[in-house]
């Protein structure tokens, strides 16, 4: 494990090195825009695959508290006049107790019921905002949401805004890779396994799965924040379940256990999502293609198949030198 | 330390345990047995929390535990291992270990995720103490290994290991050596006094006699739920009613 723990140190600062190089090779434009919806995407993957993958409770609440962080932090800046910075801050401040509510409830449940619960939430969420048009603009959805800025500096273009979330992405995941592999990780990877047993190691298993359902929704709601001072605009759709499912698709193509493949899954699916709008409605029909395809070559996601297959290569390729 | 009185559970209609009481002494260890189904592995479940009994009362260190929750049960210092020797199968022998250190630490969320000079001191603690107990077991070498890929007989010391990382006051073990040779079974009885030696109470569950007879300071006789007898291996030897019990069953063989 001691091995492992260190490569993936190295594995975190070469990463981060290469996405704080990576924009003066791409330069202004396209493709830093795309990256920086692929950091907004990491962020809500990684907390989930906290709470799927390592926790073993799947949840399709994550673009509810999406939104919620979104919904919350424009309205602070738009309806009660205060700083961005303090309003991302505030939105979490109600995410934490929302998620606190919903998860001491549904967390009672297992499989199947837990995931549906979960989905009735996010279909809660979705009408509430429909619904509650003097404060979240209905369908119209609310714009000219204020740039974070920080004193005169206002952070509104691309460039300015990927070297602000791409370190919090990258700090957030070594957050996620420190937890993992600590004494909360290995209880939560023994609670997927059994509950009981887990219990019988003195777990207090129901507050552990509640608090780290908590820990994953700031995840989502964090970086929901973000988006809406990203974009400026936001709209029911925004947190819909569309999104949710992309979300769980993330996981499915990066593998569910992988914080790395998290990030692998978003950064595909990002840019499948890019070079799938010419076929419109279509779209769609090829992501699930897609999704399907990945699951029945790798079920291990993306990650793992590409490390095997590399590894294959490497044995076939030896064969080769050696006849 | 341990005193049970009257305990018993019904299963829907069906008595797996009735009236059963007994004490388990520090320092000492006590065997329980009984032919198949007689209730051992659901008195366990009940000791441990893992469900409250029908009717009647557990004390441990004179606290009442009859219908206290298994991770408090675990904390007032009951450790045990299982009749099906399980070990988690996402965690390598190392973490396995060090998954029993779980309640002796402290570091939470925040703690670990931000690694806190504490919380590295912490971890580094449990990595260190974890090894020292699978060195108590030459397990050290394969601490990399992925837990249910060991021998059996490993599993059966790994499942040890993992026990007394978290530091219990009792020790309770469901049919520690099935599955081993007789070979194996001799060394797990070595480590079995071992522990003994260490001050720690035990409680175990054995169908093979020698092994129970030889470990056991005295035993607890079972049968459809119910205490038939309670004495020195010589005494449960030599009574009549324990021979009548196992008559029948192909138990008996392992005198
Ligand atoms: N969770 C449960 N639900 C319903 N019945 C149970 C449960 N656990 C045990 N039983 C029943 O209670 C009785 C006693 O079972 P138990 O497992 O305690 O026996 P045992 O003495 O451990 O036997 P063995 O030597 O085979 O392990 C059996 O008839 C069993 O079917
Ligand atoms: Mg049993």
């Amino acid at each position: 494990m001691a091995v492992f723990k260190d490569k993936n140190k190295l594995a975190w600062s070469l990463v981060t090195a290469g996405v704080l190089i990576l924009p003066n090779i791409l330069g202004e434009g396209y493709y830093l825009s795309v990256m920086n919806f692929i950091a907004l995407y990491s962020i809500v993957a990684i907390g989930l695959c906290l709470l799927v993958g390592y926790g073993g409770q799947l949840s399709i609440s994550h673009s509810a508290f999406f939104a919620i962080g979104a919904y919350a932090s424009a309205i602070f800046c738009l309806r009660y006049g205060l700083h961005p910075l303090i309003s991302i801050v505030l939105s979490q401040s109600i995410t934490v107790p929302v998620a606190w509510g919903i998860g001491s409830v549904v967390l009672r449940l297992k499989g199947h019921y837990l995931a549906i619960a979960t989905l009735s939430f996010t279909i809660i969420v979705g009408v509430l905002i429909k619904e509650t048009a003097w404060l979240t603009g209905g369908l119209q959805g609310l714009g000219s949401i204020p740039s974070i800025s920080l004193g005169n500096f206002l952070i509104d273009s691309d460039w300015r805004f990927y070297f602000i979330v791409w370190p919090l992405t990258m700090l957030l995941l070594l957050f996620a890779l420190n937890l993992v592999d600590s004494r909360m990780g290995r209880i939560f990877r023994a609670t997927r396994e059994s509950e009981d047993i887990a219990r019988l190691f003195g777990a207090d298993v129901k507050m552990y799965k509640v608090k780290l359902f908590i820990l994953s929704s700031v995840y989502a709601s964090f970086a929901g924040s973000l988006y809406a001072h990203f974009v400026t605009f936001i709209s029911p759709v925004t947190g819909s379940i569309m999104f949710a499912i992309d979300i769980i698709m993330v996981l499915a193509f990066g593998g569910f256990t992988m914080l790395w493949g998290a990030m692998l899954g978003a950064a595909s699916l990002t840019f499948l999502n890019e070079y799938l709008t010419i076929f419109a409605d279509y779209k769609r029909a090829i992501y699930g293609l897609a999704l399907i395809v990945i699951m029945l070559f790798f079920p291990n996601g993306l990650l793992e198949g590409l490390k095997d297959s590399g590894r294959f290569l490497l044995q076939s390729a030896r064969k080769v030198g050696r006849e | 330390m341990l005193s049970l009185s009257s305990v018993s559970k019904k299963f829907s209609g069906l008595k797996a345990l009735s009236e059963v009481s007994f004490n388990v002494e520090s320092g000492a260890i006590k065997g329980l047995i009984g032919p198949n189904g007689a209730g051992k592995t659901t008195l366990f479940n009940i000791i441990t929390g893992v469900f409250p009994p029908s009717e009647g009362t557990v004390i441990f260190l004179g606290e009442d535990v009859g219908r206290e929750r298994p991770d408090r049960i675990a904390r007032l210092g009951i450790s045990r291992t299982f009749q099906q020797a399980f070990l988690f199968k996402s965690l390598t022998v190392w973490e396995n270990v060090m998954l029993g250190r779980h309640y002796r630490s402290k570091a939470e969320f925040f703690s670990c995720g931000l690694r806190f000079p504490w919380a590295r001191r912490e971890e580094k603690m449990i990595r260190e103490q974890s090894l020292e107990y699978l060195d108590m077991f030459g397990l050290v070498d394969k601490k990399d290994r992925i837990a249910h890929e060991l021998p059996m007989g490993e599993q059966r010391y790994l499942e040890l290991a993992r026990a007394l990382a978290t530091e219990p006051k009792l020790l309770i073990l469901d049919e520690p050596t099935s599955g081993l040779n007789d070979n194996e079974r001799a060394g797990f009885q070595d480590s079995v006094c071992r522990i003994r030696d260490m001050g720690i109470a035990l409680l175990v569950i054995e169908h093979h006699m020698k092994f129970i007879m030889e470990v056991c300071d005295d035993i607890v006789v079972l049968n459809f739920g119910v205490k038939i007898a309670e004495g020195t291996p010589k005494e449960i030897q030599n009574s009549q009613k324990v021979i009548e019990a196992y008559l029948g069953t192909e138990e008996e063989i392992d005198y």
